[in-house]
């Protein structure tokens, strides 16, 4: 693992998604004794994406933190949620008349006669005077790249003035001085910031190209002249997320306010893809500030995202609730190489990185290598923690009805008990509270009911769902959406390899109980630095679950 | 005259096979799921239910064995009191050897037992 201090951000719809499967990556704990940054960024304070991630990494937090530790844990080893995430937020000001829309946000209509005219020119020139000066900025910047990356811009900019000079200083900019002054400190000894968002959309695509170069100046401004960026030691990766959704087509209705003036058309983002992929080719700017750039794409028909039922196409807010999607998974998993390889730094320009999966049979088969390679044993690592995290899914949510009831002694709170009767008294201390937080992130991880009648897919099933029937890493009779299926599921025949299969028991046994006498036998690990009870509770289980899988930890 | 050494022998090793079969039925039960497993009061029940039978056992084996085919008065209520030790023997070598046993596993099957 790198020695480099992480930093990872999320910028607009896409880039919380992708960020949202970044924490999953941290809960199955593939980023061992780690403390990571995290900033999610984004002009829409509301967007329903980004409250979403934001939910999930402050509960990842909460399931962290112990009344005797630090708020959000400390960073362990070989165990589930091993990194410790700190969460950062800024967005753009867009709310208001005065910085509704880029002309007057741009006061355009002040100065002199002669400056007003100067202005307007030049903002003719690059900006359509009609829609995309005149649409309301508070749900992003609507696929207008020219327009985002400069707004962006300038809002890093103007929060580092504000910060300077003390004036109408901002939540946000608070959140963001202290994430940048982590950056800045990290920065003279070694980081990595890596940065999701799609190239095809409106805030992501503005803001990657400007991001190491608005950071830099951020940090020149903030610290008046006597800090900067040193790109050789501050390493930038990205990902290059060409379209893999679409959605409804706005009408010529919607279109005819003037906030509305300008909607994304997914049917322009395969163009607008083809152009940014030019456009990451050959800028200067970003084959300088950045060291690697993954391209990921989803090279079959997109999937249409949004409910049919809606008159309007959602430009974003609280509505922007996109499912889940493997690309996302993908782009974690290349946060996931960025921040752990040792190789890669020392070149002149971007290297550009991809890969190619099978496509048979006009589905996708998609091994634990594909997502993470197979070098110092990645796959298998995945293999094991993955595995170990969904088996743990199923026991909570299936076979101790998590997501079947709300009853408080159901899910998390089974483990303890089971333990209790065995005589093994040390988590009773754990509050249900507690157990309830981890229940509720392994119904957001993999699935939860409305009571046992309707099944309602989580993040993992979601993900699966985009390559269905295709084979995804487990057997297909894990990812069953019965409820009769799944309260009689085998949580041992996930694998595919039989290998990984847990031991059957014999006539009188089965796996379940198999497992059970394997999480009276494990302990907890001095390895795993675990301190707090329920750290050492979430290692006992993440050891039962292992050694049952038959993966030397 | 029959001895009656043989009859508290017999008790002993009654407590111990009904033990055998007290161990055997706890860890023929499966380790259950869910938010109110049964599995540990399935074998607390057994291991009572048996500490009852193994006295009876005891009782009926040396009624059938040792008291009807005996002729002498005398020895038949020499072996009516030596057999009724003998079941109470039983009972407490039972709970005890349960006892220690569920100690020993304490984080076992057995372990349920107290």
């Amino acid at each position: 693992m790198s020695q480099d201090k992480l930093f990872v951000i999320g910028i607009g719809g896409t880039g919380m998604r992708c960020l949202e499967a970044f924490t999953h990556l941290c809960a199955i704990g593939m980023f061992d004794n780690q403390e990571i940054e995290l900033l999610t960024l984004d002009t829409d304070q509301l967007n329903g994406n980004k409250t979403k991630t934001e939910n999930l990494i402050e509960r990842y937090n909460r399931i962290k933190t112990s009344d005797s530790g630090p708020k959000g844990g400390t960073p362990n080893a070989n165990t589930f949620f091993s990194a410790k995430l700190n969460l950062h937020r800024f967005w753009t000001e867009y709310s208001g008349s005065a910085r509704a829309n880029y002309r007057s946000l741009s006061k355009l209509a002040e100065g002199t006669p002669e400056k007003q005219e100067a202005n307007k020119l030049i903002s003719n020139l690059f900006l359509d005077q009609n829609s995309v000066q005149e649409f309301n900025l508070a749900h992003g910047y609507r696929a207008q790249t020219h327009l985002g990356s400069h707004l962006m811009y300038h809002a890093l900019i103007e929060s580092a003035r504000n910060l300077a000079s003390g004036k109408s200083v901002q939540k946000q900019d608070q959140e963001l001085e202290i994430f940048m002054n982590k950056l800045n400190d990290a920065g003279k000894l070694g980081a990595r910031v890596f940065v999701f968002g799609s190239i095809f959309g409106g805030t992501g695509a503005s803001s990657i190209p400007v991001i190491p170069k608005a950071f830099q100046d951020f940090i020149r401004i903030r610290s008046g002249g006597k800090s900067t960026l040193d790109f050789s030691k501050t390493k930038f990766g990205s990902t290059l997320l060409t379209e893999y959704f679409t959605f409804k087509k706005p009408d010529a209705k919607q279109m005819s306010t003037k906030d509305d003036s300008v909607v994304a058309d997914s049917s322009f983002f395969p163009l607008n893809s083809q152009a940014a992929l030019q456009f990451y080719q050959n800028d200067l700017t970003v084959q300088r500030t950045y060291k690697t750039m993954y391209h990921i794409g989803w090279p079959i028909e997109s999937k249409k995202m949004g409910d049919e039922t809606e008159t309007n196409t959602i430009t974003g807010g609280e509505k922007q609730k996109n499912p889940c999607h493997i690309t996302e998974m993908l782009c974690a998993c290349a946060a996931y190489d960025f921040l752990t390889k040792s190789t890669g730094f020392d070149v002149e320009k971007a290297e550009y990185l991809y890969k190619a999966i099978e496509f048979k049979d006009n589905s996708f088969n998609l091994s634990f290598n594909d997502f993470v390679g197979s070098e110092n044993k990645a796959g298998e690592v995945f293999a094991n923690r993955l595995g170990a995290f969904f088996s743990l899914a199923h026991i909570v949510l299936s076979i101790n009805g998590a997501a079947f009831n709300t009853d408080p002694k159901s899910g998390m709170r089974a483990f303890i008990t089971r333990l209790e009767k065995q005589k093994i008294p040390q988590y009773n201390s754990i509050p249900d509270a507690d157990c309830e937080e981890i229940n509720e992130y392994l119904r957001q991880f993999a699935y939860t009911t409305d009571g046992g009648q309707q099944f309602f897919p989580g993040w993992l099933y979601q993900v699966r769902s985009t390559v269905a029937p295709g084979s995804f890493m487990f057997d297909s009779n894990a990812f069953t959406t019965n409820i009769k299926e799944l309260q009689k599921i085998d949580v041992g025949e996930l694998f595919l390899d039989k290998k990984n299969h847990w031991p059957g028991g014999g006539l009188m046994s089965d796996r379940f109980s198999k497992f059970v006498e394997t999480l009276i036998d494990v302990k907890h690990e001095d390895s795993q630095k675990v301190n707090t009870t329920k750290e050492q509770f979430m290692a006992h289980i993440y050891n039962a679950i292992t050694k049952s899988q038959n993966f030397i930890n | 005259m029959t001895s009656t050494f043989p009859v508290y022998i017999i008790a002993v090793v009654a407590a111990l096979l009904f033990i055998l079969i007290a161990a055997l039925i706890s860890n023929a039960i499966k380790f259950e799921g869910g938010a109110n497993p049964k599995d540990p009061a399935k074998r607390k029940m057994w291991f009572w239910v048996l500490g009852i039978l193994a006295p009876i056992a005891n009782l009926l084996f040396g009624l059938f064995i040792y008291y009807f085919p005996e002729g002498n008065s005398y020895a038949k209520s020499k072996l009516i009191t030596s057999i009724g030790i003998g079941s109470a023997i039983t009972f407490v070598v039972y709970i005890l050897v349960g006892f220690i046993l569920s100690k020993m596993f304490k984080n076992g099957k057995l372990g349920n037992w107290f």
